[in-house]
């Protein structure tokens, strides 16, 4: 245990000429008198009639005075502290995904986190500076660089976990970067429950610690259940019109082997449930069957599925018991092409049942001005001055478009590289894809998905009310048709048009982030959380972005007189996962940088509160032996 | 004997016997003229002489009722006679060291040349003894006015000294098979084990109890003296006391109460109770313990 000042313990020093002012007696006149009986018994009714008795020295008083000293000490928090030099940063790289809310047995990792913080706060040296990096979703500064404590301690009572997903090492990258010419003695420190993996180049030679919050074992009492994939899908029968399947994937993470019931809820009633049996660590599957007609209004319910133990454990993470997904009636789907739609680009939309496609012109629409958010579109060729709000498809345009321009044609150009983090091109390979021609995309604000050695092929732009897509050349004229990836491609496509047109254009977003809203500008948003809390926001420049809550659900936003509906789940076994997981290799370019991964601060206090226990017990003891030899 | 001087008032040295004259005639002038028409004698009971008359009480002897005065007033009246018994007066004077304090011995020794005088003047029996942790026994029991002086030497030689024991007094008075007369405790009766049980023994002896109280001016109107460690004379305890208002107030509260218990009890038993605080009430004590004597 390290203290900040230790020389200040001399202050105590004071105690002993406290004590001996006490202790030493009073100068006093001696005088003789005939008896002193009656002296006695006045001196016994003064006492009496007084609220207070002269103060008496005595060992009991003394015990009782190290008693509070030492509580007060003890209350104090004394904890260990790093030895920075002076002016030395810290930047704290703090891990605010979904897994941090999780409750462990000393507690939810984030108030532990945000305990580490303040005890970081208060190691600060003269002249030394802290801020506070987001680890999660986006990294992003939460506090600049302050030594400001009161400032420090406001930050740490804001944070909030925000649901999304680890981002530790584009976080320390980050960091590193902003310490590129920090005072020596500077570092990061990364407080985390997760797994941080992979090589990380660092842009300066800094110290990386790393704070676990978290059980690095997992005890039986830690365990958790998570809801890992929920799917709705309707099975219409010649009775039941309505039939859908609801399949939910559950994994217990940790604990023992037991059971755990799955419940599906359309407007708060149960329409279906089951008992499951999990072993830990393997997943299972649960497959309900429901009757999820549309409301009076005709719109799709949204399902919402719930685990709840069979045992009287605590669940680690609540934040993945509970899923929501749009019903199959949310999955009707218009689509609007126009032009000269590519044969294979027709031929792959009508693979899917639930897409209604509709053939209009750039007038037609225009004509259909209005009624917003209708479904997706499809461009092949001419495009009108500006995107119709919803996902949008231009297929080789044929001049600039929505604000990409193109570049002369390319004959035979290779794929080199694309983005297969994009959920559009999840499960996709461009690797075995040629084509024959290609103008690529000149880029401005658009993100490059599918790039080849003569430039992008393929790029997209998100706007508040959709996004677009640009795909530079003809499919027809390649054979990316003929591969499987073509079809995953597409159905990515129109599934994103569908959670986007299900939350009312909305923008798909993990649990935790801020809700990015169309609407006019300075247009009222009112949002209610799932679990009741009302929001109010309002738009600037079409868009207005909302923080919500990490709370997994259906939140229902009020635009006028219009409601629509964002999901947000978190669906991520990673985040699921209670067990700690720190593996982290950092280079500065040439060599390797230590990382060092520091415990928690160990409080001293509790260790403290025993001893103080253990004198009051002592002096309980004296006092009662003294009392019965009196 | 300046001691004995300095009781009677009187000043510097001068030959033995002349000392016991001027004693005499000092004692006599201060108790004559203030006995003179108020005083029949110390201890009122039968005799020859007739005395003064008073109201028949349940118990009294049916002899002593005068039927003379019954015939002409039809209520029943005792005659009293001035006594012809071998009466005797007990003067127990307290000398523990308590009584060392101020004037309080000499104010006992005033006390009890003054009473003692009386009884001699009048024929009656005295007899001197002191006590403290014990009783010892200064004059036996005398007669006569020859023995006025050596009453007042006797009374002359007592020294304060020990611890103060009322109970042991009494028992040393009656384990000596003395004959019951009257008993005049000078005390301050600042007694730790009391008072109350010893003098009850005397009553049930058939003795009669005089309660006179000398107290030093301090011990009645302490003075305010800031932080102070007391220490009892007799027994040598300590007590710190921080004499301000409010424990001179505690204090003068405690003495009243005791008072109180003193009068209560010589009350309830028709004994007299005087106190004496300075030499200024000498006069009073007595004439108020002899007025009331003769009846």
């Amino acid at each position: 245990m390290n203290l900040l000042s230790p020389l200040s313990l001399l202050w105590l020093g004071l105690l002993a000429p406290l004590i001996v002012l006490y202790v030493l007696k009073r100068r006093r006149t001696e005088r003789k008198v005939g008896s002193t009986l009656l002296w006695a018994l006045a001196q016994r009714d003064l006492r009496a009639e007084r609220p207070w008795q002269r103060l008496v020295p005595h060992l009991s008083l003394l015990l009782q005075a190290l008693v509070i000293i030492a509580g007060a000490f003890a209350l104090s928090r004394p904890a260990g502290a790093g030895h920075l030099p002076t002016g030395a940063r810290v930047i704290v790289v703090l891990d605010t995904s979904a897994s941090m809310a999780a409750r462990d047995e000393d507690g939810v990792r984030f108030d532990r986190a945000k305990d580490a913080l303040r005890a970081l706060a208060r190691s600060l040296p003269p002249g030394g500076e802290l801020s506070i990096v987001e680890g999660a979703g986006e990294p992003s500064v939460l506090l600049p660089p302050t030594g400001d404590l009161l400032r420090i301690e406001a930050a740490i009572v804001r944070l909030t976990v925000n649901g999304g997903t680890q981002a530790i090492e584009r976080a320390v990258a980050l960091s590193s970067e902003r310490l590129e010419s920090a005072p020596d003695g500077s570092r990061i420190v990364v407080i985390t429950d997760g797994s941080i993996t992979g090589t990380l180049t660092l842009a300066s030679r800094v110290p990386v610690a790393i704070e676990r919050v978290g059980d690095s074992a997992l005890h039986a009492s830690t365990s958790n259940d998570a809801i890992l994939a929920l799917d709705v899908r309707a099975r219409p029968t010649d009775g039941a019109p309505d039939r859908a399947e609801i399949f939910t994937r559950v994994q217990r993470f940790g604990g023992d082997a037991g059971d755990v019931h799955v419940s599906a809820e359309v407007r708060g009633e149960v329409v279906a449930s089951r008992r499951i049996h999990l072993e830990p660590g393997a997943a299972a599957s649960a497959l309900l069957t429901a009757d999820l007609p549309p409301d009076d209004d005709g719109r799709a319910p949204t399902v919402l599925v719930r685990i709840r133990r069979d045992d009287d454990r605590d669940d680690a993470l609540v934040l993945d018991d509970v899923a929501v997904a749009a019903s199959p009636g949310a999955r009707r789907l218009p689509v609007f092409l126009v032009g000269e739609i590519p044969e294979s680009v027709r031929r792959v939309l009508l693979t899917d049942g639930d897409a209604e496609l509709f053939a209009t012109s750039i007038d037609g629409l225009a004509a259909r001005a209005g009624s917003e958010l209708e479904g997706a579109y499809v461009f092949a060729g001419a495009t009108p001055s500006q995107p119709p709000p919803g996902e949008v498809l231009v297929i080789a345009p044929t001049s600039s478009v929505f604000g990409a321009e193109l570049g002369e044609a390319v004959e035979r150009p290779r794929v080199i590289t694309w983005d297969d983090n994009d959920p559009r091109l999840r499960f996709t390979t461009f690797g075995s894809v040629h084509l024959s021609s290609l103008r690529p995309l000149s880029l401005a604000a658009y993100t490059p998905l599918v790039t080849t050695e003569a430039g992008p092929a393929i790029a997209s732009l998100e706007r508040p009310d959709g996004a677009v897509t640009i795909i530079g050349f003809d499919p027809d004229h390649s054979d990316w048709p003929r591969q499987a990836g073509f079809v995953i491609f597409f159905r990515n496509l129109l599934e994103g048009a569908r959670t986007r047109r299900a939350a009312g254009g909305i923008a798909p977003a993990r649990i935790g982030e801020s809700l990015r809203v169309p609407a006019s500008d300075g247009g009222h948003i009112e949002v209610t959380t799932p679990d009741g809390t009302h929001l109010t926001g309002r738009s600037r420049g079409g868009l207005a972005i909302i923080s919500i809550p990490p709370t997994p659900g259906v939140f229902t936003v009020r635009i006028g007189e219009q409601e629509r509906f964002a999901l947000r789940n978190l669906l991520d076994p990673e985040e699921s996962d209670p067990s700690a997981r720190v593996e982290l290799e950092v280079t500065d370019g040439r060599t390797s940088t230590a990382v060092s991964e520091a415990s928690e601060p160990r409080q001293a206090w509790p260790l403290l509160a025993i001893g103080l226990l253990c004198l009051l017990a002592l002096e309980a003891l004296w006092a009662t032996r003294k009392g019965a030899a009196a | 004997m300046p001691g004995l001087s300095n009781t009677l008032g009187l000043v510097g040295e001068r030959p033995v016997d002349e000392i016991i004259r001027r004693l005499t005639l000092d004692v006599s002038r201060r108790l004559d003229g203030m006995l003179h028409g108020d005083f029949m004698g110390i201890v009122p009971g039968r005799g020859s002489e007739p005395g003064e008359t008073r109201r028949y009480s349940p118990g009294d002897d049916v002899r002593r009722i005068d039927w003379n005065a019954y015939a002409r007033l039809e209520e029943l009246v005792l005659r009293l006679f001035v006594a012809e018994e071998d009466v005797t007066l007990y003067l127990l004077i307290d000398t523990s060291a308590s009584l060392s304090v101020g004037t309080k011995l000499e104010s006992a020794k005033k006390i009890a040349a003054a009473l003692g005088y009386v009884a001699l003047s009048g024929s009656e029996r005295v007899s001197v003894m002191a006590f403290g942790d014990g009783l010892t026994t200064a004059l036996p029991p005398s007669r006569g006015k020859k023995r006025i002086a050596t009453l007042l030497m006797q009374l002359d030689r007592l020294e304060a000294q020990g611890g103060t024991s009322l109970a042991r007094a009494v028992d040393g008075l009656l384990s000596r098979s003395v004959r019951p007369g009257i008993v005049a405790v000078i005390s301050d009766f600042l007694d730790p084990e009391g008072f109350a049980r010893p003098l009850d023994r005397l009553l049930a002896q058939k003795f009669e109890p005089v309660l006179l109280q000398v107290l030093d001016r301090q011990e009645v109107e302490p003075e305010a003296g800031g932080d102070l460690t007391l220490i009892d004379s007799e027994r040598g305890d300590r007590i710190e006391v921080t004499l301000d208002e409010r424990a001179i107030r505690a204090y003068r509260a405690r003495l009243h109460a005791f008072f109180g218990e003193l009068e209560s009890w010589s009350k309830k038993r028709g004994v007299h109770y005087g106190r004496l605080t300075s030499d200024t009430q000498l006069e009073d004590l007595l004439l108020g313990y002899l007025r009331g004597a003769g009846r």
